[in-house]
């Protein structure tokens, strides 16, 4: 039997099809401001090269109350069920998604316990370090560079005052690299105290795109002063959850 | 006189207020009316709201034009029975629409309360017939937002500010029955009538019954399937600083009556398995309707809200007494008992919820605070503690008036509740 999860998210739309408890298929296509469309042309697409629509569908993130068909369970609890197919001895999970962040907490059978949300606005989201880290303009060699330069502090969260202070130290001629440094540096302690106001991890679960970002990752290990471990496509266990659950 | 004539009397801005009125048959509409299985004794409650700037409001002015004052209130710690004893009105104020902050914005900063910005913006806006049929604003010092607001307030309608202690030692309880002393003389001066041990005697019991009927109400809420939407209920909450105390602590009970019914033949307006959820924290005010109906519309039903608009008004009343100085020191003990955020410590509000968690079943809590409220906000730290001691599912969430955020609050009602039933 074919059981599906479909997470529409704010930036990303992904499918995770499992085949009796194995992953057979996943795919991952930005949203474009429609989720729910995107949710549609990838099953679409699926049932174009497999012949036939997975039995059983759970839809979840952001889009998930407009989604035509399957069930409604929210990233919450697909989130929490998708990390504990990877990691089910750990408690705490950070998702940094698109336009929200998220701490959970899982008892051993990958039910959540507890869960917190960041506020209404985007700051420390993954949308966040998109706008600034895009406005940058950087190459390859300068994010390379940022691994060792000395981080400048970016005091301000709300994104429209951190881009401002960005394009301030620029201008005074700071660095690329430092300024990145301190972009990530001030994000991953604004995690941190997220995380730390659910409970203290010795090991953490980081999903979501924004556990792409390796210099994040890097600077929240050492706020965390713990470890931390990524699946294999953070963006992914959100979908592999809501196919778990289906 | 119809409507019309009524608020041009009373100096509205009357453009202002239809395209604020405009949209609220529809939402009352969907939210109340359309929904299934509601007790029938709820229709007088909502044709007060259906014709909520008029019925109330022609009664208020009538009072007035026969010689009484009227005294708007925002909070549960002012002392109402002494007011009723003079013949005079006690009314609370519209404080809970979205559509007035940004009036209010103009005189106050933007991050403050949205409860006063709301307030502030009904006043500057005239599109609240009952702050314009009032006399007087009561005021009391629950927040340091609210405390300087008068001051800005008293510009446009004179306001008299109670001073509320923030501890509850022996000299706070001094300090405060001289507050009410002073506060009797006060309305004595005002209303030009003399409190007397009849006439307070009597505003004390129709105050007292007024309280008895909500905690009649909220106490039916115990039984599973919930007899009552808890969005019905907040509704009553929130009419109970509005009308006639006698008139509506009567429909109270009749509301009541109905519900006794309800439980003995196993009726609910929600299936047996409904979460329960308890909300804790910051008042909603009329019109401010958005937690309930977001529980609710999640599938979970509100079983009680320990807030100002619900158990902190009515859960203590005040204990009869023979001559006139006993009665107000006893009017005076009442409010001490009520556990608000504004003092410190506040031990008592923990064990309030807790109380209440238990006697009502709860599933959850929800503890709930206004944008910007200093005081709930900080102390839903020993909320969240005292929930994960007691192991009680809880969530905490943030919001104003607007209706932008219901998206995400939504989630996270759900996440909670599917926490309930994994």
């Amino acid at each position: 039997m074919k059981q599906a999860g479909l997470d529409l998210g704010s930036v990303n739309t992904k499918l995770v099809v499992l085949e009796n408890g194995e992953r057979v298929y996943s795919q991952v296509i930005p949203s474009r401001f429609d989720s729910v469309q995107a949710g549609i042309n990838l099953l679409k697409s699926y049932v174009e090269d497999h012949g036939e629509k997975p039995e059983k569908l759970v839809v979840t993130g952001y889009g998930r109350v407009n989604f035509p068909e399957g069930r409604v369970i929210t990233e919450i609890s697909c989130q929490a069920r998708g990390c504990h197919a990877y990691y089910p001895d750990n408690a705490y999970l950070l998702d940094l998604g698109g336009q929200d962040a998220k701490v959970i907490k899982k008892n051993p059978e990958g039910k959540v316990v507890q869960f917190i949300m960041n506020d209404k606005c985007a700051a420390g989201t993954g949308r966040f370090l998109d706008i600034i880290l895009k406005g940058l303009d950087l190459t390859a060699e300068e994010m390379e560079l940022a691994t060792d330069a000395k981080p400048m502090p970016i005091n301000s969260m709300c994104t429209v005052f951190a881009e401002s202070e960005v394009i301030t130290m620029i201008a005074k001629g700071i660095p690329k690299p430092e300024v990145i440094a301190g972009l990530f540096k001030s994000t991953a302690k604004r995690l941190a105290n997220f995380v730390e106001s659910v409970g203290y991890p010795e090991c953490l679960i980081f999903t979501g795109g924004g556990a792409h970002y390796s210099l994040l990752v890097h600077f929240l290990e050492r706020e965390l002063k713990g470890n931390i471990v990524i699946p294999e496509e953070p963006e992914l266990t959100a979908a592999l959850g809501a196919a778990l659950l289906a | 006189m119809d409507n019309r004539e009524l608020w041009t009397v009373l100096g509205m801005d009357l453009e202002k207020h239809n395209d604020f009125l405009a949209p609220v048959p529809a939402i009352f509409t969907s939210l109340f009316l359309e929904r299934p299985n509601r007790p029938k004794t709820m229709g007088y409650f909502d044709m007060i709201v259906g014709d909520v700037h008029g019925i109330r409001v022609h009664e208020l002015y009538a009072m007035k034009e026969a010689g009484v004052k009227v005294f708007s209130t925002f909070c549960v710690y002012v002392p109402e029975e002494i007011v009723v004893a003079t013949g005079s009105a006690s009314i609370g104020l519209c404080a809970g629409a979205q559509y007035t902050v940004s009036s209010g914005e103009k005189v106050l900063p933007r991050n403050l309360c949205p409860l006063i910005k709301s307030t502030m913006g009904f006043k500057l806006d005239r599109i609240c017939p009952y702050f314009q049929v009032s006399d007087w604003v009561i005021g009391e010092t629950t927040c340091d937002g609210k405390k300087k607001a008068w001051e800005i307030l008293n510009e446009h309608i004179p306001t008299y500010v109670m001073d509320l202690p923030q501890k509850k030692d022996f000299k706070d309880a001094r300090l405060w029955e001289e507050e009410v002393r002073d506060f009797a003389s006060f309305i004595e001066r005002e209303t030009k009538v003399s409190i007397t041990s009849e006439n307070l005697a009597q505003g004390i019991q129709k105050i007292n019954n007024k309280r008895q009927a909500l905690q009649r109400l909220a106490n039916l809420r115990k039984y599973n399937p919930a007899p009552i939407h808890g969005l019905d209920v907040l509704l009553i909450n929130q009419l109970s600083f509005f009308d006639d105390p006698v008139r509506f602590a009567a429909q109270v009970n009749a509301l009541c009556d109905e519900l006794d019914v309800r439980i003995k033949d196993g009726i609910g307006v929600a299936s047996a398995d409904a979460p329960r959820i308890l909300v804790t924290g910051t008042p909603q005010p009329l019109p401010a309707w958005k937690l309930h109906a977001l529980i609710e519309q999640a599938g979970a039903v509100v079983v009680g809200e320990e807030t100002c608009t619900g158990e902190r008004y009515y859960k203590d009343v005040t204990e009869p007494a023979d001559n006139v100085s006993d009665m107000l020191a006893n009017i005076a003990k009442r409010p001490l008992k009520v556990n608000c955020a504004c003092f410190t410590p506040n031990q008592g509000r923990l064990e309030d919820i807790a109380f209440m968690a238990e006697n009502l079943k709860a599933d959850a809590v929800i503890d709930f605070s206004l944008q910007f409220c200093q005081t709930y906000g900080v102390e839903s730290y020993f909320v969240g503690k005292e929930m994960e001691k007691r192991q009680i599912p809880f969530l905490r969430l943030e919001s104003d008036f607007s209706e932008e955020d219901q998206g995400q609050l939504l989630t996270r009602i759900e996440a909670l509740i599917e926490m309930i039933r994994a």
